[in-house]
Order: C-alpha cells, then sequence, then structure tokens
C-alpha cells in the first residue's frame, strides 16, 4: 500500500512517459492507471505543457531576455519611449512594447514569471512540510495534543491573512523571503486541517495495526506507514495552492507591498500600468501583466483538478481559495 | 446544553480576539516605535516636538503597557484614538463599514444568484456540454485575482465606454445610499460583479460536487421510484441537503469580507474599512489597525456560530451530537 503511493509521487513528480514505458511492464500500479486516466485527458495535459513552459521561462529568465536584447530593468530613453515621452507600443523592437520609463514589458515579463514561481512553489512547499508535520503528529496522536494543534489551526484560519501579510510587510520591509515566508505561515494550517483528518481514519487502518503489533515506533509508523498514503493528497492540494500563493503576491505587490520596483513582479507591473491612468494611453502595459497572471493560474488550477481526477475520480474539490485577495 | 454551547462559542470568540490583537500590537512593536512619532510629529518637528508626540500617542509607555492600556479600553467599549487626527477610531469604523457593507452584502447576493444555477445545471447534467460550460465558466473565474478582473473592468467598461462617448459607469467612488439611491447603485455596478464573479466560481465548484454527492444517496432514489416528478427531487430533496457546504462558505466568506474587501476597495476608489486599515497601515497607525483586525477575527467567528446554528435547523442529525 504505502510502498504504491510512494510510486505515485515518484510518477507524478516526473511526468515522464520514458518511466511510463518502463512501468508498463511491471504491471498496473495505481500510478500507472492515474497516469493513462490524467494522459487520456487533453485539456490537463495542455495546462501541464504550459506549467512546464512557464517554468522554462522562469529558469532561463536571463538567456531569454539576452536573446531579446533587452534588460528587464534598463530604461531605453530614446528607442523605448516616443517623442512625447510615452510608452512605444507593440513593434519589432519591442515586441509587447514598452512601459512608462521605456523600459521592454517583455522582458519584465520574463522576470516576473520568476517572481511569481518563486513565491508560489516556494511557499507552498514550506507550507506543505508545515501542514504535513503538524497534521501528522496531531491526527496522529490524538488527545491533548491534538486539541492543542487543532484550535491552534482554527485560529490561525480566523486571522484575516491579507491585513497580517501587509502589515507584517509594512511593519519589516518587503523582501522576497519575508513574502514567502507570510504566504506559507498563513497556508500551512489549510493544508495541516486536511492532512489531519486523513490521519485520523488512517491511524485505525488494518497495516497500521500491524505495524504497531510488530513493534515499530510511533515515528516509524508515521513516516514509514502513514505519510506515503499522504502523498498523492499532498501533491494534488500542493498543485492546487501553487497559483493561490502566486495570485496572493500579486497581490501584495499590486497593493505596493509586496516586490518593489525596479524589480519586475506581474502585481507591481499591473499597479504601474494603473498609475495616473497610465492604461489609457498604453493598453499593452495592463494587459499583458493581466494575461500572464490569468494563464499561469489557470494552467495550474487546471492542470491540479486534472490531477485530483485522475489520482482519484471520486474526491470532491474542497476549497482552498477563500477570501484571500478579494 | 443550548447554554453550553454559547458560552463555548463566546469563550473561543474571547481567545481569539486576545491572540490576534496581541498579534497585532506585537508586529507593531517589533519595529521602532519612535520612527512613527517622528512621522506623526510632522515633517519639521525638531527632538522636542517628536518627543511630546511619543508622549501624546502613548508610545514612551513599554508593549505590555500599552496592550494592556488597550484591553482595558476594549472592555469599556473603545477602540481608542487614531494616531493620525486623534479622533475616536470608532467613528471612523462607524463611517467606513456601510461602504464595505453595501459592496458585500450586493456581491454576496450576486454570487449566490451566479454560482448556484450553473452549479445546478452543471450537476443535474454531468459530463455533458453544459456541465463542462459550467466548470470552464468556474476555472476561468477561479484563476482571475480580483485585482486583474477589476482593473480590466475598468479598463473596458470605462474608459472604452467612455471613449465612446457612453458614460454609463463612474470610474470610481462611493454615494452613500441615504444621498443618492440610483447614484449608489450605478457606483456599485463594477465593484459588485468584480468581487462575485471570482466568488460566484467558488459557489459553482461546491454545489456541483455538493450536489452530485447528494443525488447519487439511495433516499433520492426512492424518492424518484415512487414517482416524484423529478424537478421535485431535485430541487426538493437534494439541493435542502447539498447546501450546507454552501452555507459553512458562505458565512466564512461574509465574514472575512466585511472587514474589508482590500483589493475591490482599492481599485474602486471605495472609502470601506479595507481601504481605511490599508491606509492605516502605511500610515502605521496601530489603533485603527488594531480595530479593523478586531473586527474581521469577530465576523468571522460570528459568521461560523451563526452557520452551525443554521446547520442545526437545516439538518436534524447535527442537533445529536
Amino acid at each position: 500500500m504505502s510502498a504504491n503511493a510512494a510510486e505515485m509521487l515518484r510518477g507524478v513528480d516526473a511526468n515522464s512517459p520514458l518511466e511510463d514505458e518502463e512501468l508498463a511492464v511491471e504491471g498496473r500500479t495505481p500510478l500507472r492507471l492515474a497516469w493513462t486516466r490524467l494522459r487520456r485527458d487533453k485539456v490537463s495535459m495542455v495546462a501541464l505543457g504550459f506549467v512546464v513552459f512557464i517554468c522554462l521561462v522562469a529558469l532561463f529568465a536571463p538567456v531569454l531576455t539576452a536573446l531579446i536584447g533587452h534588460g528587464p530593468n534598463i530604461q531605453y530613453s530614446n528607442t523605448g519611449l516616443s517623442i512625447y515621452g510615452h510608452p512605444v507600443g507593440p513593434s519589432r523592437a519591442f515586441l509587447l512594447g514598452t512601459d512608462d520609463l521605456g523600459r521592454d514589458v517583455l522582458s519584465r515579463l520574463i522576470y516576473g514569471a520568476r517572481v511569481s514561481l518563486e513565491v508560489g512553489v516556494g511557499a507552498t512547499a514550506m507550507a506543505l512540510v508545515l501542514g504535513l508535520a503538524f497534521g501528522l503528529v496531531s491526527g496522529y496522536y490524538g488527545g491533548p495534543i491534538d486539541a492543542l494543534i487543532a484550535r491552534f489551526m482554527d485560529i490561525m484560519l480566523a486571522f484575516p491573512v491579507l491585513l497580517f501579510a501587509l502589515a507584517l510587510v509594512a511593519r519589516f520591509g518587503a523582501s522576497l523571503t519575508l513574502i514567502i515566508l507570510v504566504v506559507a505561515f498563513f497556508q500551512w494550517p489549510l493544508i495541516g486541517r486536511l492532512v489531519r483528518g486523513q490521519v485520523i481514519s488512517l491511524r485505525e487502518r488494518e497495516f497500521v495495526e500491524a505495524a504497531r503489533a510488530v513493534g515499530a515506533s510511533d515515528l516509524r509508523i508515521m513516516l514509514v506507514e502513514i505519510l506515503p498514503n499522504l502523498i498523492a493528497l499532498a501533491v494534488v492540494y500542493a498543485t492546487l495552492l501553487i497559483p493561490v500563493n502566486i495570485v496572493l503576491e500579486a497581490t501584495l505587490s499590486y497593493l505596493g507591498l509586496g516586490i518593489q520596483q525596479p524589480t519586475a513582479s506581474w502585481g507591481n507591473m499591473i499597479s504601474e500600468a494603473q498609475n495616473g491612468d497610465l492604461y489609457t494611453i498604453a493598453w499593452w502595459v495592463l494587459v499583458f501583466p493581466c494575461v500572464s497572471l490569468f494563464l499561469t493560474t489557470l494552467a495550474f488550477n487546471l492542470f491540479g483538478d486534472g490531477l485530483r481526477d485522475a489520482l482519484d475520480p471520486r474526491h470532491g474539490r474542497s476549497n482552498l481559495t477563500g477570501t484571500v485577495g478579494k | 446544553m443550548i447554554f453550553g454551547f454559547i458560552f463555548r462559542r463566546l469563550t473561543y470568540l474571547v481567545v481569539v480576539v486576545l491572540l490576534i490583537t496581541l498579534a497585532t500590537y506585537f508586529i507593531f512593536f517589533a519595529g521602532n516605535a519612535g520612527d512613527l512619532a517622528a512621522r506623526f510629529a510632522g515633517h519639521a518637528a525638531g527632538p522636542q516636538a517628536i518627543a511630546d508626540t511619543e508622549i501624546r500617542l502613548g508610545l514612551n509607555h513599554g508593549f505590555w503597557y500599552q496592550y494592556w492600556h488597550y484591553l482595558i479600553g476594549l472592555a469599556h467599549g473603545s477602540f481608542g484614538l487614531d494616531f493620525q487626527n486623534q479622533l475616536p477610531v470608532i467613528s471612523e469604523i462607524a463611517r467606513a463599514f456601510p461602504v464595505t457593507a453595501s459592496l458585500v452584502v450586493g456581491a454576496a447576493i450576486l454570487w449566490l444568484l451566479i454560482g448556484i444555477p450553473i452549479g445546478i445545471m452543471s450537476a443535474v447534467h454531468p459530463r455533458t456540454k453544459r456541465d463542462r460550460a459550467g466548470t470552464l465558466f468556474a476555472l476561468t473565474f477561479l484563476s482571475m485575482p480580483t485585482f486583474v478582473l477589476g482593473v480590466l473592468a475598468l479598463l473596458v467598461f470605462y474608459f472604452y465606454l467612455t471613449e465612446a462617448g457612453l458614460h454609463w459607469f463612474p470610474a470610481s467612488g462611493y454615494v452613500g445610499l441615504s444621498q443618492s439611491p440610483a447614484q449608489w447603485f450605478v457606483h456599485l455596478i463594477l465593484p459588485w460583479f468584480t468581487l462575485a464573479l471570482v466568488q460566484a466560481a467558488v459557489y459553482t465548484r461546491l454545489i456541483r460536487s455538493s450536489l452530485l454527492d447528494t443525488l447519487g444517496e439511495d433516499y433520492i432514489r426512492t424518492a424518484r421510484a415512487k414517482g416524484l416528478p423529478r424537478r421535485v427531487v431535485i430541487y426538493k430533496h437534494g439541493l435542502r441537503a447539498a447546501l450546507t457546504p454552501i452555507i459553512t462558505q458562505l458565512g466564512i466568506d461574509v465574514g472575512t469580507l466585511l472587514a474589508g474587501a482590500v483589493v475591490t476597495e482599492r481599485i474602486f476608489g471605495l472609502t470601506g474599512l479595507g481601504e481605511l486599515s490599508l491606509s492605516a497601515l502605511f500610515n502605521g497607525d496601530l489603533p485603527v489597525v488594531a480595530a479593523v483586525v478586531l473586527l474581521a477575527a469577530v465576523f468571522i467567528v460570528v459568521m461560523n456560530t451563526l452557520v452551525d446554528i443554521v446547520y442545526a435547523l437545516l439538518d436534524p442529525r447535527v442537533r445529536v451530537r
């Protein structure tokens, strides 16, 4: 049982058709079934393609901008601004136009992808680790430890997340690390609560009882017996939490308390487009960051949705979005 | 039993409020309070003026003294005076609350009106074209950050329409309901839709999965088997049970948003609680921030309690526990 789940993780992480072929010889593991289902789902595969594309763009941002020939923070005051000092529209020189300072919008979008993914993936990974750890301990031990952790998670969820994130950033100054920490800090109880619920039902199962009967320690039971069964759930919710966190970062940056200029982030690009109604003379400074943000979030959501259906077709979607960033 | 329930809830509320205000004060005093005195003393203030301001705002006292003082104020029903203008915080909140309430209540009605029918349509015809259209709607708006939808709405419905000579929507601002109901309505249309479309997506997903689960239950088959019309079975038997997760979500959402729909308010220049707290955050105006944060926690806990009560009314099984 746990071996199968571990297989699942490896497969979901890799998503490589090569490994898929190798597994075919071994038989139909749950991973194989899930991957077959996922591959049949065209929408999910297109979404996965886009997710991979955005990751590559973020990873090779310096290479891409070098190819374009425009740095993200360089102000091309001669070529990038019209004689009236206005941004120039999409043209051969600037594929997606320039902003009010004559900077290349495309180059800034590429570097913005980097920020979005750093926060999206970084904060999600941290929230996942914290959520798994606390959820496991809470669900497994039960009693007063569980009561304490569960109550704490409940209280955390009663915090007005956006306000507290804003307060923290306003107090300590915006930096990428702080934003990742703040986002993770307010998201882990969501994962923790889900994990706790799963663990409570898992700990009564026969294989856990068997492990206990042969004298396995609590730590071993938690990590070797129970944890692998949580991986599918964790991967699905991580995929669905990444877009939530990307939006949270963009929202903070939009409100002026996230990534600061001149560093490009999709959120602060949109805020800049609105600044002084710039978008009324240059639609491209507003529309392209909006589209990038939307497509990236959509791709993660579609892929996460497909992944969940593929791993467990019966499982309903619980809501992770909440009202953060409204 | 009911008294026990209320007592437990009240205790929980007090603990949450204590922790949240404590966290607010902690974040605030973790930095350097002296800088704040300098900021509120004005641009040209000398050392003496800054020291006076520090005393006037009570910043010279330590963290615990300040917090204790704040709690005593709360017990007397006072949120204190704001740093900026030395006015009672409660009056600023009283001024901002109707704006946020107008926005949130209107949007909530709208998102239920949009989300629930689409969700029902998806669940009643699963895996058809109509279901896929519903899912597409949901995922589109679920992936649309509120501020993206808001600024795009401004671009299209304010700027392009106005450019085309159609002055249908104002750019921003709020007009009180008592001042001019028509203007109040016109000013809120774009904010309502911005907030509602994003939220409706969540409700579409919720009602679809919840109704699909319910329609698979035995008692639904029994109702069909005894010859009841499909419509009656879906709307009377199915929907009633499927509504419980919707009510939970509605409680959480309305509770959270009532303390300020920060982003929507900012985009459309609505001077509600969100905008109030945001400007207070930028200014370092602790009493205002603390009051809004406290209000948010109270709203969330109170809405959760209301949800539990509605549950018990809707679903008799809950009462047994």
